[in-house]
């Protein structure tokens, strides 16, 4: 594009640096005959923290023949610019229209950026729906953990991609590039994509209703699968990473060096999706990780690694590794972080070295207040635990902690409410039990309180979610609840939101045209408070004669067929039934490193190695 | 030891912010393994400073900073490894070896030199637009708006003008070349000089800026205003 465009719109935005590129270790590309356009529906900031596109960037622009350019949302006021230019959206490497490539693809990781992807398809005069698309139009596929549930989305996309891309998205460069080579149209396209596992292709299924629900999926064609299983990556050792990971002028949420140690968890807590449609678990070595993290940070120059995963306590070689890389890092002055910590009695020892360098802040989620309530949900951790991790924390000099909670779960009571404040206050406790001279100033503990939304694919994905007026209560009791906890501070999410969210979690194909006419009536950037806009999407729900509630709030049967059920997402659902009854019963199931529960059903063998 | 030296912002890279600069190069300095110096506390940060910021948008031929090492490096070494670890859009350009006598750069800031370019909603002459700066520059006051803490307040920005001149016009596109006061108070902003421009010429546009010179005193190992 003319720099003088680029110039003028860049001029007019708030934070141009969004739009730039140019980043070190971008790719830069001079022969290529495939190009793959990576587009995430969020601000740069959000999309660049991203891991699953940090290993796709690599993957894709490691094949032969192929350039992979970035996309993210344009902010509101780039959005206008270019609407007012007429100037199409473009990508961060080449500033190249959507159009202009072979496959644009999407990381799905939030439900309430799907406005998003219309805006950028809008914005690259691509139509929205696949069936308003020829072989004139880049083929527009979506991956990434939303599509577990691809329904309210399958109209949109040409194709879906399930579970680990690593390997699968090389797969469908290499089938679509062989197609366009041999000239075949979208039709006989689409039918070799669904022969690749792990790609569903909604327009081979089409769902019935019947009295306003839905009943069944009727697959409208023999060489479709029956069940679309996500795909796999059985070796996650040797499995492709990021190698040189992008480095951003402008901050961006996560601005390290990401390691991923692991992927899948093990403990199965019942309210979350990632803990299961993740599994199963696979480690790196401990070697691997060395060498990645060497490697990183001096290709990188960042000061700063986080060990990701799901739960890195876990990771069963953590305590040799985490010393190790402490040691290795102290050096260069490169501190190390874990976002998610055990809480067990080896903790003290970790905590220790982390701080040599750097301290970072120190966040444990006990996610419900009362022991009943974590065995209900499968959390399990006592407060015995915690509180012995905090007093650890706090004589190792840490004054702060975060405590992340859910309510509005299942079988909540308001005793499980005031459990919150009431952990929250034996912490405080534990704190200002410690003697003056061995504890630090401006303690604080941070209660950060989420709503609960049921996921497919989850033990709770037949609840129904409480209403809105219900957890606005919940909230305000656990404010009263708070008061008089010394260095206690609360903070709650919006419960508007999460109500449009487990619509769209467990919503059905009907949804699309809510969302287009949502999109329409102005909604973007849903999950920015000053971008929400409720009454348009209740407007856009009334138009399209279909109820939030129904879905949000409606208890389903777990005889109900549900709309997800079409794909494969290896995690049965006779095991995810079992888990709703132990939990109604506050049973608690073991970790599954102490022994197989049986989650993957005949696919246990194939697929599970733990 | 103390290095001071200068890098260019050209391209895309003008876009990024002040902090983001110092981010980048903070990284850049890792990545090309200088033995770094570092503050002392719970968050060590390498002992970089600047003369100045560049606003955000505007390119420059030379921004100056100083850089505290824990070991020796000469100019050369340090130009040749640090602009190899630079994303482009960003390179150094000079760099030498201070003493520990050598002032701070941003004490010793006088004034910048900066190149306008107008671009308008109707074409321009050259002797419109050498006209325009005459008249700039025959005023005793210069009154433009500036956004200060407190709203937006009139301020003559004559007394921060050193020297304007008309460079070229062609079209809707004219370049204006201006030299304006620039100490660690604050000073001349292109913004301000442009709209002064675009009020002179009755037209409205937009401008870019590509900063030619940081002006220094006190040493004549730094460029001066002459």
């Amino acid at each position: 594009m003319d720099t003088r465009i680029t110039d003028e719109l860049l001029s007019r935005v708030e934070k141009p640096a969004r739009y730039i590129g140019s980043e070190w270790n971008m790719e830069r590309k001079e022969v290529f005959d495939f190009r793959f356009a990576l587009c995430f529906p969020d601000v740069y900031e959000i999309g660049m923290s991203h891991l699953g596109s940090r290993i796709l960037y690599r993957v894709l622009n490691d094949m032969d023949g192929v350039y992979c350019e970035r996309c993210y949302a344009p902010w509101t006021d780039m959005e206008q610019a270019l609407r007012e230019r007429n100037v199409p959206l473009f990508t961060l490497e080449t500033k190249s229209p959507l159009r202009d490539f072979d496959v644009v693809g999407f990381s799905l990781l939030y439900e309430m950026c799907y406005t998003n992807v219309l805006t950028m398809l809008e914005l690259s005069d691509i139509p929205f729906l696949s069936a308003e698309r020829d072989e004139r139009y880049p083929l527009i596929v979506a991956g990434g953990p939303c599509t577990c549930n691809p329904e309210p989305i399958a109209g949109i996309f040409d194709a879906i991609l399930l579970g680990d891309g690593e390997e699968l998205e090389p797969e469908l460069v290499e089938c679509v590039r062989s197609a366009k080579r041999e000239g075949v149209g979208k039709a006989e396209l689409l039918k070799r994509l669904a022969g690749i596992e792990g790609v569903y292709v909604p327009s081979f299924y089409e769902p019935v209703y019947e009295d306003g629900r839905y009943v069944r999926t009727e697959r409208l064609f023999e060489f479709a699968p029956a069940h679309p299983q996500k795909r796999v990556v059985r070796n996650l050792d040797s499995a492709k990473y990021i190698g040189k990971q992008l480095v951003p002028h402008m901050q961006i949420v996560h601005d390290r060096v990401a390691v991923e140690v692991m992927r899948g968890c093990t403990r199965g807590c019942r309210f979350c999706q990632a803990g299961y449609i993740y599994r199963p678990v696979r480690e790196r070595t401990k070697e691997t990780l060395l060498e990645q993290t060497r490697d990183l940070v001096s290709c990188t120059g960042y000061d700063e690694v986080s060990l990701l995963s799901l739960s890195t306590g876990d990771y069963s070689e953590l305590h040799e590794l985490l010393p190790q890389i402490i040691d290795d890092m102290a050096a260069q002055k490169v501190s190390v972080s874990l976002p998610s910590l055990r809480i067990d009695s080896l903790l003290k020892d970790d905590l220790e070295k982390m701080q040599t360098v750097r301290k970072g802040g120190l966040t444990f989620a006990p996610e419900a207040g009362t022991q009943r309530m974590r065995d209900v949900i499968n959390k399990n951790v006592t407060e015995d635990d915690l509180l012995r991790a905090v007093t650890d924390a706090f004589t190792a000099g840490w004054c702060g902690v975060k405590l992340y909670f859910m309510i509005g779960l299942p079988t909540e009571t308001d005793e499980d409410i005031l459990g919150i404040a009431e952990l929250a206050r034996k912490v405080s406790n534990a704190f200002y039990r410690l003697p003056k001279d061995k504890r630090g100033s401006g303690f604080r503990v941070t209660v950060s309180v989420s709503t609960f939304v049921p996921k497919p694919w989850t033990a709770f994905q037949w609840c129904a979610q409480d209403r809105q007026e219900e957890i606005v209560r919940k909230q305000q009791l656990l404010k009263t609840a708070l008061k008089g906890v010394r260095g206690a501070e609360l903070h709650c999410h919006p419960s508007v939101l999460s109500v449009l969210e487990a619509v769209f979690s467990r919503g059905d194909r009907r949804l699309a045209g809510v969302l287009i006419d949502a999109y329409r009536r102005g909604c973007r950037f849903d999950s920015w408070a000053e971008h929400f806009k409720p009454d348009a999407w209740a407007a856009a729900f009334e138009a399209n004669g279909l109820s939030m509630d129904e879905y949000a709030h409606r208890e389903r049967d777990t005889e109900e067929p549900l709309p997800w059920e079409t794909i494969d997402a290896l995690v049965t659902v006779s095991y995810l039934k079992r888990e709703w009854a132990r939990a109604k019963e506050a049973r608690t199931t073991k970790d599954c490193r102490q022994g197989c529960n049986g989650c993957f059903g005949e696919h246990c063998e194939d697929y599970c190695r733990v | 030891m103390k290095i001071i030296a200068a890098f260019e912002k050209t391209k895309e890279l003008s876009y990024t912010s002040h902090l983001d600069v110092q981010r980048t190069l903070q990284r850049a300095f890792r990545r090309a393994d200088l033995p770094l110096a570092f503050s002392k506390g719970f968050n060590p940060h390498p002992k970089l400073s600047f003369a100045t910021a560049l606003a955000t948008g505007y390119t420059s031929a030379g921004e100056w900073l100083e850089v505290e090492l824990d070991g020796e490096i000469t100019p050369e070494a340090f130009l040749s490894r640090v602009n190899a670890a630079l994303p482009v859009g960003m390179r150094f350009v000079s760099a030498f070896v201070a003493g520990d006598s050598f002032g701070t750069l941003s004490k010793m800031l006088v004034a910048a030199k900066y190149l306008v370019t107008l671009y308008t909603d109707a074409p321009v002459t050259f002797e419109e637009i050498d006209a325009a700066v005459k008249a700039i520059m025959d005023s005793d006051e210069v009154i433009v708006e500036k956004k200060t803490k407190s709203g937006i307040k009139p301020a003559n920005i004559r007394p921060e003008i050193l020297e304007a001149e008309a460079v070229s016009a062609s079209d809707r596109t004219a370049v204006v070349a201006v030299a304006g006061v620039l100490t660690a108070a604050g000073g001349l902003r292109a913004e301000t000089f442009a709209r002064a421009m675009f009020e002179r010429l009755n037209l409205v546009g937009r401008f870019t800026a590509h900063r030619t010179s940081l002006c220094f005193t006190g040493s004549d190992r730094l460029p001066t205003l002459r």
